[in-house]
């Protein structure tokens, strides 16, 4: 009977390559993790930016997904409570294709806290363009 | 739609009461129109599985439900660093020497074992379950005084008012404050004063009343301890001159302690006490006193033993530290 022997450098490759693995693995969760921050912040701002015109939620995701700012239902009905809560945003219930519908809409509030959180995402691209 | 209105109704039951039907209605409206976009798009009603596959992508009833719900927590992340150190604390103060404590009296009280449960195997799982239960109060009263602060105020005061200049100082654990060398060079010349006036032979209390007489072996301790105290009161002299622990001083210290535990552990077995003679009770009480009091040494040798690991541990962790600095 033959019995494989595991060499010294098989075994080195074989721990290099776990090694590797796990290395990738935590780089993969870090730039998972720094991805979602950074989306997290501009995702406000887009909806706010996308609500200067009437929309309903679902038609809402599909503006944002067509521009390539795709948002689940999990995170953009939260996210449009909160905006409301903090009345930025105005909302109403309306039949459309024989089916209730929840309209949003910027209120004033909310325009004036777009055109300032715009002017800061002006200043931060252009400050990080700089450093880049 | 059966499976749809489903998992709406399970949505619907981790949603506050207030705002149920609200968040439940757009929700639903939402899965509907993307439920008849693919319908559309494959020109055919969507299976079941298709269905189920939608629902499973969006989550766990439970999970999205929580979406919705303000964050919440029990100890906040401000209060979460303090409330660990203080179940560090808990655990180091109280309740490893609770079980200590009760290991201590099980191996040798027999009647704290009769006490409980009669044999070995019945008062160790007693103290077992008396120590969880210990554990769990312990912790449960820590979390709750915590959890009581939490929602006191938004912001304990503590931890709104405070000043850097009471900050404590940065210490470099290398360094040996003045004091502690004076004091350990007071205490050691204390000792070796009081070791050679009065222990430097057997009979070490004579007095009409009483005799304390200790075994021939007893020398062989007195030079020990003397010879350890008089390195104990060179190395609180050099580390007086010298505020520093170094390689030497560090090394002298586990030394010494090491030969000072070593040297304890076997005095604990020695039998040293050799006869106590009591003018009134005779010979007989005063020799079943120095038994008594023998066993009780030898008894205590775990326990020496212990706290010479621990001291040595904290040495050998000084002498690392120096040897990295």
């Amino acid at each position: 009977m033959h019995i494989p022997v595991l060499t010294t450098n098989k075994a080195r490759h074989i721990v290099c390559v776990i090694h590797y693995m796990t290395h990738v693995t935590d780089t993969s969760s870090a730039y998972e993790n720094l991805r979602l921050e950074l989306r997290r912040g501009c995702l406000a701002l887009a909806v706010l930016a996308a609500l200067r015109a009437e929309q309903y939620g679902y038609s809402l995701r599909k503006i944002l997904a067509d521009r390539g700012m795709a948002i689940d239902e999990n995170t953009l009905y939260p996210l449009l409570r909160r905006l409301e809560t903090q009345g930025l945003l105005v909302s109403e219930w309306r039949e459309k294709d024989k089916r209730n519908k929840r309209f949003y809409r910027l209120s004033h509030d909310g325009k004036l806290v777009l055109k300032q959180l715009l002017a800061d995402w002006q200043g931060i691209n252009a400050s990080l363009s700089a450093v880049l | 739609m059966d499976l749809l209105d489903r998992y709406l109704h399970a949505v619907k039951f981790w949603l506050p009461k207030a705002q149920r039907q609200d968040i439940v209605s757009e929700l639903s409206e939402d899965i509907r129109s993307q439920i008849e976009d693919k319908e559309s798009e494959l020109g055919r009603a969507l299976t079941e599985a298709e269905i189920e596959a939608t629902l499973v992508r969006i989550g766990r009833p439970v999970l999205v439900a929580s979406r919705y719900l303000p964050q919440r927590h029990l100890i906040g992340p401000a209060l979460f660093p303090i409330y660990v150190f203080v179940l560090k604390i808990v655990t180091a103060c109280y309740l490893v020497p609770w079980i200590l404590v009760g290991i201590g009296l099980l191996l040798y009280s027999p009647g704290y074992r009769a006490a409980h449960g009669g044999g070995w195997f019945r008062a160790l799982g007693t103290i077992w379950g008396g120590f969880w239960m210990t554990a769990l109060v312990a912790a449960g009263a820590v979390t709750a005084v915590f959890a009581a602060l939490e929602r006191g105020a938004s912001k304990p005061e503590f931890l709104e008012n405070w000043n850097p200049r009471r900050l404590p100082p940065v210490r470099d654990p290398n360094r040996i404050p003045r004091g502690t060398s004076i004091l350990e060079l007071a205490v050691n010349i204390v000792f070796a004063s009081w070791w050679i006036l009065f222990m430097s032979t057997p009979t070490v209390l004579n007095r009409p009343d009483i005799q304390i007489t200790l075994a021939p072996g007893w020398i062989y301790f007195f030079w020990g301890y003397l010879i350890l105290a008089a390195a104990n009161i060179a190395t609180a002299g050099a580390n007086l001159l010298q505020p520093n622990w170094t390689r030497t001083t560090a090394g002298l210290r586990l030394v010494t302690n090491l030969c000072g535990s070593a040297l304890f552990c076997v005095l604990c077995q020695s039998d040293i006490l050799l006869t106590i003679s009591l003018a009134v009770d005779g010979a007989t009480n005063g020799q079943k006193i120095a038994d008594a009091i023998n066993m009780w040494a030898s008894r205590a040798l775990p326990f020496a033993a212990g706290v010479g690991l621990l001291v040595l541990a904290v040495d050998l962790r000084r002498l690392i530290r120096v040897k990295a600095a």
